[in-house]
């Protein structure tokens, strides 16, 4: 490893470190001070502060007018939200779970979706759709999707996935700024919440000062040279800690952490696969018609020539179970992940 | 009017739910402690137990047969139990094993039992759709089955609720919806959400009578219900009706209820609907030595359901990719062989 | 040498829960080494499934994190030490 990577680590060893939840509060909260047309809807944000820690202190610092808890009514509150960035305001509006899409949504896909397109680009949508996502905690088919590729599959919406403090402060700021709607899924294993450990990567430290994250722009999070793992939310601390595993075994994998998939960074995947000739996309989502597969093709249109080998792992196309040794053969796990790369570097 | 023996079913359905959440929170915090760690111990994930809201299910689930159908929320325990559902079966669901309800698949959220037309979702007032269509298969083939969802007062200002009241009542569906008024949604106080203090009015703007049981006292709840089921019975159409229950372990365990006044938990322990309907039962004459010995029974149940589903043994990861379809095509789940997660 | 300032977790307990005698250290934000200021969060921890931010008594340096991210203590114990800034 280069020393200069050392160095920055050391300069980073004594600054403060965020949960990923509280860096995303500190974006919002600054934001909100900033800019009196950010307001913030949800269920149980207000006096509860998210059921994931998501709107922590919130209500003390802005008061019920901009940290407003709404009813179990997700399509009048989203389609409210949408309403409202069209008359310029910058709504966030908080779907608890991302199972709970359902009940909404026409209001996501139909209106704050397309309607900039629909209406020829004379209205834009500047809102951030929070969500929750994930499983790894036994909470059943109906509590633990992530659906990263629904939200993708659909035209229309930024889609932002973020698997660290650093960067799920930076991609927050970016969302609320952006014109255009941006749903940010945050995984709930990563939150950094007491009743759900997290895994310890998504803690990091934060600049107390706020600073954006491009959209399109993955983070090689560990580079290496022999494989390349293209992965997102949690699964970017799995696919880290398989890559370590496999140091002692003289094996370098590459681990992509894609951070957005709307827009999607092709360049740094193309680039690496360049490198490597070897790819293994890990997901936690559905493996059908889903992420996977789209990188698996831009990789393939891209850089046909020097692929050599591909993999996927991701959910497969069974509802998320409840039971324990269930939910872990169908979650992608460490051990899979590493064993997959191993069999990729043969 | 409901008679002594009907008070000894209620009774007995209360306590046992009752016991059976009290067991159930002991049976979950065991590997969660002092540390809360929501995917640790033998019970993982959410878990919403119902103390408080038993006269609710059984009051109206007096009044139903095996052939009727119900629709819990995510807290169904206490319907369950007050609708027959196979208490052993249901409990080993609940622990995650093979034998469960659901061959684990669906957790303490999602119980589901044919034998006794039983089912749940775990999304808010999405259980009232399927109960109206039950109603409406019921209507089509002539049988005077009927169907009922249960909700929380959360869920009344969801879509689907207020669609299935729309849909049964244009239909004449023999339908009830219960509401069951714990007065949160969460962390949301009712007053909060909705300006519409008694969720029974809910039913005005559909044209189809709206009753709310101001107390969880069970004998107006079965006197209520009963009116409200016989009807649907008859053909005479859908009712909807609110009963006032009391919210006694949190929305979900794990929850600390620092927004909820503690004056407000104080006085949801102080109305104990099992208490009431104790008494309504020495008023008729029943002595404190029955009362005792169908306590007694009732705990015994739970305690042998809870004891053989620890003893049950958990499925076989290759089993996570059955159930998708009844009819599986060839090739239908991926098998993905992920090697356990960590 | 400046004598360090203790973190102490009795000071922080929350009055509704006199009776509970552990905790969880869910989070720290600080590790030994970094400079704190009077009153910023230094670590969670969880008291019942309540979690309470513990915030630097004096600004100076945390020289030694007594309990560990993850760990359970009783009330009392002390979390980590700072030497006061001049």
């Amino acid at each position: 490893m280069a020393t200069e990577s050392r160095d920055v680590t050391e300069a980073t060893e004594t600054e403060r470190e965020l949960t990923m939840s509280r860096a995303m509060v500190e974006a919002i909260a600054w934001e909100m001070r900033n800019d009196e047309d950010v307001f913030l809807m949800g269920e149980d944000v207000a006096d509860y502060g998210g059921i994931f820690s998501s709107t922590t202190g919130l209500l003390d610092e802005f008061g019920r007018d901009r940290v407003m808890d709404v009813p179990i009514s997700e399509t009048a509150y989203l389609g409210a939200a949408v309403g409202a960035a069209q008359a310029g305001m910058r709504p966030i509006a908080e779907l608890m779970f991302v199972d709970f899409f359902g009940v909404a949504m026409d209001q996501i896909y139909n209106n704050m979706a397309k309607n900039t397109y629909m209406s020829g680009g004379s209205f834009s949508v500047p809102m951030v759709l929070t969500t929750a996502v994930g499983g790894t905690y036994n909470d059943a088919g109906q509590h633990s999707q992530t659906l990263y590729g629904t939200f993708a599959h659909l035209p229309g919406m930024k889609v932002v996935v973020p698997s660290t403090a650093y960067d799920a402060k930076g991609l927050m700021h970016s969302a609320i700024r952006d014109d255009d709607p941006v749903v940010y899924m945050f995984h709930k294993r990563l939150m950094g919440l007491g009743w759900m450990p997290s895994p310890s990567g998504p803690k990091t430290a934060v600049p107390k000062e706020d600073y954006t994250i491009p959209f399109g722009e993955a983070d090689i999070k560990r580079p290496g040279d022999d494989v390349t793992v293209v992965t997102l939310g949690l699964h970017v601390h799995r696919a880290l800690d398989a890559a370590s595993r496999l140091e002692d075994d003289g094996i370098d994998a590459e681990v992509v952490d894609l951070r957005t998939l709307v827009p999607l960074d092709t360049d740094t995947i193309l680039d690496s696969v360049r490198k490597t000739g070897k790819l293994l996309v890990v997901d936690e989502d559905y493996q059908s018609f889903g992420v996977t597969g789209e990188i698996i093709a831009r990789a393939a249109e891209g850089a046909l020539d020097d692929l050599s080998a591909v993999k996927r792992l991701a959910i497969p196309d069974v509802p998320i179970p409840y039971a324990r040794p269930l939910e872990d053969e169908v979650i992608p796990g460490t051990e899979g992940i590493a064993e997959t790369i191993r069999e990729l570097h043969e | 009017m409901v008679s002594v023996n009907e008070l000894r079913t209620m009774y007995e359905q209360m306590v046992t739910a009752r016991y059976y959440e009290e067991q159930l929170q002991e049976e979950y915090l065991v590997g969660k402690q002092p540390a809360f760690d929501i995917s640790a111990g033998p019970i993982p994930g959410e878990l919403h137990l119902a103390a408080g809201h038993e006269a609710s299910g059984a009051g109206v689930c007096l009044h139903l047969r095996d052939d009727d159908t119900v629709t819990a929320p995510h807290r169904p325990h206490h319907v369950a139990i007050a609708k027959g559902v196979d208490l052993k079966k249901m409990t080993a669901e609940i622990f995650g094993r093979k034998t469960g309800l659901c061959r684990g698949k669906g957790g303490h959220m999602h119980l589901f039992d044919p034998d006794v037309n039983f089912a749940c979702s775990g999304i808010i007032a999405q259980g009232c759709p399927p109960a109206v269509g039950a109603a409406m298969a019921a209507k089509k083939r002539n049988t005077d089955s009927v169907a009922v969802a249960f909700l929380g007062d959360g869920a009344i200002d969801q879509g689907g609720f207020l669609e299935s009241l729309n849909l049964a009542s244009v239909h004449d569906l023999p339908v009830v919806f219960v509401i069951e008024d714990n007065d949160w949604a969460i962390s949301m106080p009712k007053d909060r959400v909705t300006d519409v203090e008694d969720g029974s009015r809910r039913a005005w703007g559909f044209d189809l009578p709206g009753e709310r049981v101001d107390s969880d006292d069970a004998v107006a709840v079965a006197e209520a219900a009963g009116k409200a089921i016989a009807r649907a019975r008859d053909g005479n159409g859908p009712t909807l009706l609110e009963v006032q229950v009391h919210r006694r372990m949190g929305h979900f365990m794990g929850d600390a209820e620092a927004y909820r006044p503690e004056a407000d938990i104080e006085r949801a322990k102080q109305l104990d609907s099992i208490e009431r309907i104790a008494d309504d039962l020495r008023s008729h004459g029943v002595e404190d030595d029955e009362l005792d010995e169908i306590r007694e029974r009732a705990h015994e149940r739970v305690d042998d359901a809870i004891s053989w589903a620890k003893e049950q043994p958990e499925p076989s990861p290759e089993e996570a990719y059955e159930n998708v379809f009844t009819n599986p095509p060839a090739t239908a789940a991926t098998d993905g062989g992920n090697e356990g997660g960590d | 040498m400046a004598e360090t300032v203790d973190v102490d977790s009795a000071t922080v307990w929350p009055e509704d829960a006199d009776d509970v005698t552990e905790a969880y250290l869910a989070n720290w934000f600080v590790r030994e080494g970094s400079a704190v200021d009077q009153g910023e969060t230094l670590c969670e921890m969880q008291v019942e499934k309540v979690s309470i931010d513990v915030t630097a008594p004096v600004s100076g340096t945390v020289t030694e994190i007594v309990v560990g991210e993850g760990v359970d203590f009783d009330r009392g114990d002390v979390l980590a030490r700072i030497r006061p800034s001049a």
